[in-house]
């Protein structure tokens, strides 16, 4: 057993050496016959995200410290040819102790012509730019999202359908555009979640009723430098089950976008301004009073609206290479959901962090984030969370 | 009614495209290199690449996706693919 101990790593450096040698020697060859030794001949790739790191969070006087992790995003690419591409996100979490993966999205693109592409399958929605450019770990600068996006917020996410997409150049200008029909955000009823009654659900593959939800984004960059974005996002739908009393129900939602990207050169920095305003209204209805027997309805004004800004500065051009890779970002948001809901909340955020680059997509990023207003509906009571996280995101 | 929005629809929808196809880019707009829009584009929402992150095969996978995702014109797209391959031999 002993001497296990002894042959076991001269065997394993033995191994490494030949290795390393026959390495080195294709490396040789490579390089006699041009042969480049970087990964991928193939017009397929994997890419993806991934973040971990530790949070504690503080609420009505008490901590909780939790590390974060359990979740990853492999992202697959595939160029047919120069006209067609497919790609796909999965997402893999553990939900209730057990490891899922889920399809964020899966489509197909072809560029039919200079200025238009066709996609279709499920999609992350172009609903402002939050959602469909910046909330992977390692884009966003912050490791949280803005109140008003992912689990019980008002802005879409992806959906199911059809869309073109395109970009094109007036002079100095250049105008995107997107416009898509999907199956569209469901409305919840109160059947299965009487707390939640009014809500949209946003994400799910199959359609609940015969319309279909249209809806676009035109951006619009008004300098030749694209420094400077401004989009205007909108959709609409029926969202209520079809034959129910909720089938005429519709929705129509709304965003404006804002991103400014501009080189300080005085300040040897790089400041990013990013904001986005969503409003949501949906037609009214009435839902039945949660366990009452006796067939009482309620209704409210159905309408929603959040919105953030953020700003971040990096001083990517001053010549100390460990200051040059740090990164401040603050970021402010808010919330309103419907007044007489049971899921009235009117929280709003501040977010602040420090972030250091460890490459172009590698990053730590240690924040401190305070809520404040009307918590979230499971708890409809004023609140104050607060909380410190690291957490180390990278993509790849 | 219906047959004649659908109508109005389509016929507007060719009048834009024409108008767009009719518009040229500003030759401050042509002018522009590989690296310029290299350098303006990515930063919109993450840090730039390196060239020699991925081979010249990979990059012609990743600027596809780019040119998609990013909103980027086939003729920007292509000036940034040859940039990068360019950039990373």
């Amino acid at each position: 057993m002993k001497n296990l101990w002894i042959i076991m790593p001269v065997l394993l450096m033995s191994l490494g050496t030949y290795a390393q040698d026959s390495l080195s020697t294709y490396s040789r060859q490579a390089a006699q016959n041009n042969i480049s030794l970087k990964p991928g001949d193939s017009r397929f790739m994997l890419r993806g995200y991934y973040h971990t790191g530790l949070d504690a969070v503080t609420s009505e006087g008490e901590t909780d410290y939790n590390f974060a992790g359990g979740t990853i995003a492999p992202i697959l690419m595939y160029k047919q040819s120069d006209r067609l591409f497919f790609e796909a996100e999965f997402e893999g979490a553990f939900e209730d102790g057990e490891f899922e993966w889920g399809l964020e999205y899966a489509d197909v693109a072809y560029v039919l012509n200079n200025y238009m592409t066709v996609r279709a399958g499920k999609f992350l929605l172009p609903f402002g730019t939050f959602m469909e450019k910046l909330h992977p770990a390692w884009i966003n600068r912050l490791s949280t999202r803005p109140l008003g996006f992912g689990h019980d917020g008002i802005a879409p996410t992806t959906d199911v359908g059809v869309e073109l997409r395109g970009a094109f150049h007036l002079g100095d200008v250049k105008l995107n555009y997107q416009a898509y029909v999907i199956n569209g955000p469901q409305l919840k009823d109160g059947s299965e979640e009487p707390d939640e009654a009014g809500m949209l659900m946003f994400g799910y593959m199959a359609d609940n009723n015969n319309d279909k939800a249209v809806g676009g984004r035109l951006g619009f960059f008004p300098f030749s430098s694209s420094a400077l974005e401004i989009g205007l996002s909108a959709l609409s739908g029926k969202v209520g089950d079809k034959g129910s009393r909720f089938a005429d129900v519709r929705a129509n939602l709304y965003a404006i976008d804002f991103s400014l990207v501009k080189n300080l050169s005085f300040m040897k920095s790089m400041v990013d301004i990013k904001g986005q305003y969503n409003y949501s209204q949906i037609g009214n209805a009435n839902y039945k009073v949660p366990e009452d027997t006796t067939d009482l309805f309620y209704d409210f004004t159905n309408t929603s609206n959040s919105y953030y800004a953020q700003v971040s500065i990096r001083p990517s051009f001053v010549s100390n290479e460990f200051i040059s890779n740090l990164e401040l970002v603050g970021r402010y948001s808010s919330m309103d959901t419907p007044e007489g809901s049971l899921w009235e909340q009117s929280p709003t955020q501040l977010a602040i962090g420090l972030n250091y680059w460890i490459d172009w997509r590698t990053v730590i990023k240690l924040g401190y984030q305070t809520t404040d207003g009307l918590g979230d509906h499971d708890s409809p009571e004023p609140i104050t969370q607060d909380m410190f996280y690291i957490h180390w995101a990278m993509g790849f | 009614m219906k047959k004649l929005s659908v109508i109005t629809s389509i016929i507007l929808m060719v009048g834009i495209i024409g108008y767009v196809s009719s518009c040229a880019p500003s030759a401050k707009i042509t002018a522009k290199t590989g690296a310029q829009i290299w350098g303006e584009n990515c930063i919109r929402c993450h840090n730039p690449a390196s060239p020699s992150t991925f081979s010249d095969v990979q990059w012609d996978v990743a600027t596809l996706h780019m040119q998609i995702r990013a909103n980027l014109t086939p003729e920007e797209a292509t000036k940034v693919k040859e940039f990068l391959q360019a950039a990373n031999n």
